[in-house]
């Protein structure tokens, strides 16, 4: 990790270069940044010349092999889909979360059924269509409390300042899930050098993501489309159908998904990660496929819960045939390679990928 | 028993300047008071309101200073005596009543006494109110000892009665605030009743409205040339002679007294300022060669004497006028006797020194190293310091560099550290939405900041409503922030429409603020700016959204509070608190900065000043370890 900056290089090289993901891991640290909605700012400089912001921050300088090494230990082989042990098609094995819940429901099962068995005692949530638009973070303590936030969000919330809150109040076993930028950040955070709120987190569930929108923008879009306070569900169907589908009290509403394409956030376009690659199980969906959730194992910690949840009928599993995962590798890897473009087109330099640290092996893949 | 209602004629007692005025007022056998706070003027109601029950008068603190002037008037013209009381720029409020008033005359005795701070000690400006008098053709008074704040403010009332129009007492801030012996006179019984006729119609036949003010001032000036308010001290053939009012009475004396001047040079000292009382002034005027003339705050005193020398026949003995036009005295800030001696010296080509160079090496020495460097701040615990950091933070998130305008009040601090530079415009009493509405119009030539307007509870009624109706009238892009601490606070916690409280201290029906924003149409919400994180979010948001908008900020002045309700303990856990280890960079002590938070240097933590903390545990909320704790409170 580059260290040795604060929070003025935070907020010069983040925050005002239109990099911030809003994942939160910098807000709660210190009195000095804060977030609305899915604005993060630093209000005051603090003075210190070397914060944790900077250094847990998932757009500041990353080196991917080092966080590879810190988190599992070697170094990645697959370089689209990141590090795994597994991947199968997976479903809540309750139909009541299945119902609840985006797609399968493999999430809130596996959260619920971490608490139950005792691996984490409560669990950083991001909480959807609270009465707005925009999602928020939650730490939830019981089944009823995960199932609550059951459902996709759009717009990315800075969940990780819950786990920074909850971490300055008590120690106990946490787990986390999140969004690829907010996988990232807490594992940076997990092996900076600062003291942070991440040393308690047992189980970090990561979603497949390829962008999030502005809060701000959808707003405004939406305002005279739909009523905010009583939206349900966002979903976005698989091509061709190019919508995204808002569905309210008063019905469904279908709209042109180039559209909402405009509030992309900025930084989503140098996003690197599809399928949170750092978590110890990362969760997305599978394309065409309703109540099933793509599975990602990725770590010791992940397979121990997996097979237990397995065991006690917690999830099922099936496999996931192979075209489907070649689908995904591709996805993915066509991220990897716009994200890239994008860097070099931002940078004006094929050796300056920004934030991202990689070697130059690495680095030929994609550009 | 008060100074107010001692009944003992001849004894005398030890009274502010402000009281004594009050005094007078109760001698005249005062009916009717009627005042929006100001400093310095706001102990003159405050000392009737206390014996209004006693003396069955009416005090009341009204909106503004010219809805006071207004019901003081109403009570003169149903043939009571009446006094309003207000700072400098409270006559800059009553303007359009006072240009008019003069035409329409009055009945009953009616007293404004307008309290000038030179200096600007309390103030956004010097301004010399004595110009009013001028400007409306009305007599003015100038005390220039508690004595005469007493006895004058009595005679204002008689004036004003013979002559059927407002008397302005001025005042000034040494005057007001200071203390000094007065010999009390009796106390009338009060035996008038209220009553309306005729007819007070300023605006028909106006010239010959005016000529009859003109002759109504001519009357005054006739009563002026043998007021016992101005007399002449020193030796008859003096050819030196300082000529002054109010205050500059006495530094004069005390300015020729310490250059030993008192057998050459004579001080000319005049009460009653305009309109002038010239034969008086020629007279004493006609042996003196050279005049100095001493006063606070305009070369008021100074233009009008220039002007009636200007009038003598070319047979007079030309006179050398020294003062602010010299460049001897300033002509701006207050004076004392070290400007006054140092002007007459320099005129009279004498040595004079303040004090001596040794001593006051000394002193600087002695007295320096103990007081510690301090920027003006808003008390431990005000409210406003987080409700500034609340908008410093929203203007912050919202990224657009959106700004304050500023208003009158604690608050106003808010343009130094203690509101963390917010308020980058402050003029007047509403001043700060009429800004924000024209502001927020000007999307059509390029602009796009956010504005904030902030604005206190009692300057809500005073004077910023009609600025808030513009913006909504107009839809103009605002968000004006009502800083509600409940009262008064910066002149003494005075009650206002939404005190539940009336001067004497009963109960009075209570004018919601949120109530009057709902009733313009505009979205008005209620926060507590103590929960400051969700004050951020809240201001965030309605700083999205367009058109006028109103976030009322409601937190009781802490000082009130601490008092009334007894002040909680407030401790640093030194366990939590991790000093310079923890990354809040001693945010408590260093950037909030409340007076109640210290660094404890020895200890290298973050520590209470128990003495001066009220117990009101923002910075409980605030300290990112949650070292600071609120006894009874703990989490």
């Amino acid at each position: 990790m580059e260290t040795g900056k604060g929070c003025l290089d935070l907020e010069n090289e983040v925050i005002n270069a239109g990099l911030c993901t809003s994942c939160g891991a910098c807000v709660n640290v210190c009195p000095y940044i804060k977030v609305v909605k899915d604005t993060v700012a630093v209000i005051e400089p603090c003075g210190i010349a070397e914060g944790q912001c900077y250094d847990s921050c998932p757009r500041t300088p990353t080196d991917i092999a080092a966080l590879d090494r810190a988190v599992f230990g070697k170094e990645r082989s697959d370089s689209s889909l990141g590090p795994y042990l597994s991947i199968e098609m997976a479903q809540a094995g309750d139909s009541s979360v299945r119902s609840r819940a985006q797609y399968g429901g493999v999430v809130s099962a596996l959260v619920s059924f971490a608490m139950d068995a005792g691996e984490i005692e409560s669990a950083v949530l991001t909480r959807p269509f609270d009465g707005s638009l925009m999602p928020s973070p939650t730490l939830a303590a019981n089944s009823s409390g995960v199932l609550d936030c059951a459902g996709s969000n759009y717009i990315a919330s800075a969940t990780l300042a819950q786990l920074n809150k909850a971490a300055k109040q008590s120690s106990e076993a946490i787990g986390v899930v999140g969004l690829p930028c907010q996988v990232l950040a807490l594992r940076k955070m997990q092996a900076s050098k600062h003291e942070t709120g991440a040393e308690g987190v047992k189980l970090t569930i990561g979603l497949f993501c390829t962008w999030a929108l502005s809060y701000q923008g959808l707003r405004d879009f939406l305002r005279d489309k739909v009523n905010a306070s009583s939206v349900r569900r966002f979903d976005i169907p698989p091509p061709p159908a190019n919508v995204m589908e808002i569905v309210t009290d008063a019905g469904s509403v279908k709209l042109p998904l180039d559209d909402i394409r405009e509030f992309i956030k900025p930084t989503c376009s140098v996003c690197f990660d599809m399928t949170s690659e750092f978590a110890d199980i990362s969760v997305g969906m599978v394309e065409g496929i309703e109540d099933w959730n793509t599975l990602i194992v990725r770590t010791a910690v992940g397979k121990r819960l997996i097979e237990k949840a397995k065991l006690e009928g917690a999830i099922e599993t099936k496999p996931l045939e192979e075209a489907r995962l070649d689908h995904l590798r591709e996805a993915s890897l066509q991220k990897k390679k716009r994200a890239i473009a994008e860097i070099v087109r931002r940078t004006g330099d094929e050796s300056d990928l920004s934030y991202l640290r990689l070697s130059d092996g690495d680095r030929r893949k994609f550009v | 028993m008060s100074t107010l209602t001692l009944d003992r004629p001849g004894q005398t007692v030890l009274m502010m300047g402000n009281e004594a005025i009050a005094r007078g007022a109760i001698e005249a056998g005062v009916d009717f008071c009627a005042a929006y706070p100001g400093t310095p003027s706001s102990e003159i109601p405050e000392s009737l309101a206390r014996v209004a029950e006693h003396f069955g008068l009416y005090a009341e603190w009204s909106t503004n200073e010219i809805v006071a002037l207004e019901a003081a008037t109403a009570a003169s013209l149903a043939g009571l005596r009446a006094i309003v009381a207000m700072k400098q720029n409270g006559v800059n409020v009553c303007a359009d009543f006072l240009m008019t008033v003069n035409l329409s005359g009055t009945k009953g005795g009616l007293v404004i006494a307008a309290c000038d701070d030179p200096s600007a000690i309390s103030s956004s400006n010097e301004q010399d109110s004595r110009n009013f008098a001028r400007f409306a053709d009305l007599p003015l008074l100038e005390p220039a000892t508690f004595q005469e704040a007493k006895d004058m403010t009595k005679w204002a009332f008689e004036l004003s009665e013979k002559i059927g129009l407002p008397c302005i007492l001025r005042s000034v801030t040494r005057i007001s605030h200071s203390r000094g012996n007065v010999e009390l006179g009796e106390i009338p019984e009060r035996t008038r009743t209220a009553h309306f006729e005729g007819a007070y119609i300023s605006g028909a036949f106006v010239p010959i409205q005016h000529s009859a003010l003109h002759q109504k001032l001519a009357q005054a000036q006739e009563e002026f040339e043998s007021s016992e308010f101005n007399w002449y001290a020193g030796p008859e053939d003096a050819r030196f002679v300082v000529m002054t009012s109010g205050s500059g009475w006495l530094y004069s004396r005390e300015a020729v007294a310490a250059l030993g001047l008192e057998n050459e040079v004579g001080i000319l000292k005049l009460g009653t300022t305009w309109p002038l009382p010239e034969r008086y002034v020629i007279e004493h005027l006609k042996r003196a060669k050279e005049v100095l003339i001493v006063e606070e705050t305009d070369p008021f005193l100074e233009q009008n004497v220039k002007v009636l020398l200007a009038e003598q026949p070319e047979t007079q003995d030309r006179i050398e006028v020294y003062g602010a036009k010299s460049g001897h005295l300033p002509g701006f800030g207050d004076i004392n006797q070290d400007k006054v001696a140092r002007a007459l010296a320099t005129i009279k080509g004498l040595e004079y020194r303040t004090r001596d160079e040794q001593y006051a090496k000394k002193a600087g020495e002695l007295a320096l190293p103990g007081l510690p460097p301090r920027m003006p701040t808003f008390c431990p615990g005000c409210p406003h310091r987080a409700s500034l950091w609340a908008i410093k933070a929203a203007l912050k998130l919202d990224g657009r560099n959106g700004f304050v305008t500023g208003d009158i009040g604690c608050y106003s601090l808010g343009a130094g550290p203690a509101g963390f530079w917010q308020l980058k415009t402050l003029h007047c009493m509403g001043a700060g939405t009429g800004l924000a509405s024209g502001f927020g119009q000007l999307g059509r030539f390029g602009f796009d900041q956010p504005v904030v307007a902030v604005c206190g509870d009692s300057t809500f009624f005073h004077a910023a409503i009609p600025g808030l109706i513009n913006a909504r009238f107009n839809n103009s892009n605002v968000l004006m922030v009502v800083l509600d601490n409940g009262g008064t606070a910066m002149t003494g916690f005075q009650p206002h429409p939404s005190s539940g409280r009336d001067a004497v201290g009963k109960p009075a029906p209570v004018v919601e603020i949120e109530e009057i924003c709902k009733a313009i149409g505009v979205d008005v919400a209620v926060r507590d700016p103590f929960e400051v994180d969700q004050a951020i979010e809240d201001l965030y948001d309605m700083l999205q959204n367009d058109g006028a908008k109103v976030m009322v900020f409601r937190r009781r002045c802490y000082l009130v509070e601490a008092k009334e309700k007894g002040k909680r303990r407030v401790y640093v856990n030194a366990e939590k608190c991790i000093g310079d280890d923890c990354g809040c960079a001693r945010f408590c002590s260093r950037v909030f900065n409340c007076p109640g938070l210290i660094w404890d240097h020895d200890a290298q933590r973050a520590r209470i000043d128990e003495v001066v903390c009220t117990g009101c545990g923002v910075c409980a909320t605030l300290c990112p370890r949650g070292a600071i704790a609120v006894e009874g409170d703990e989490r």
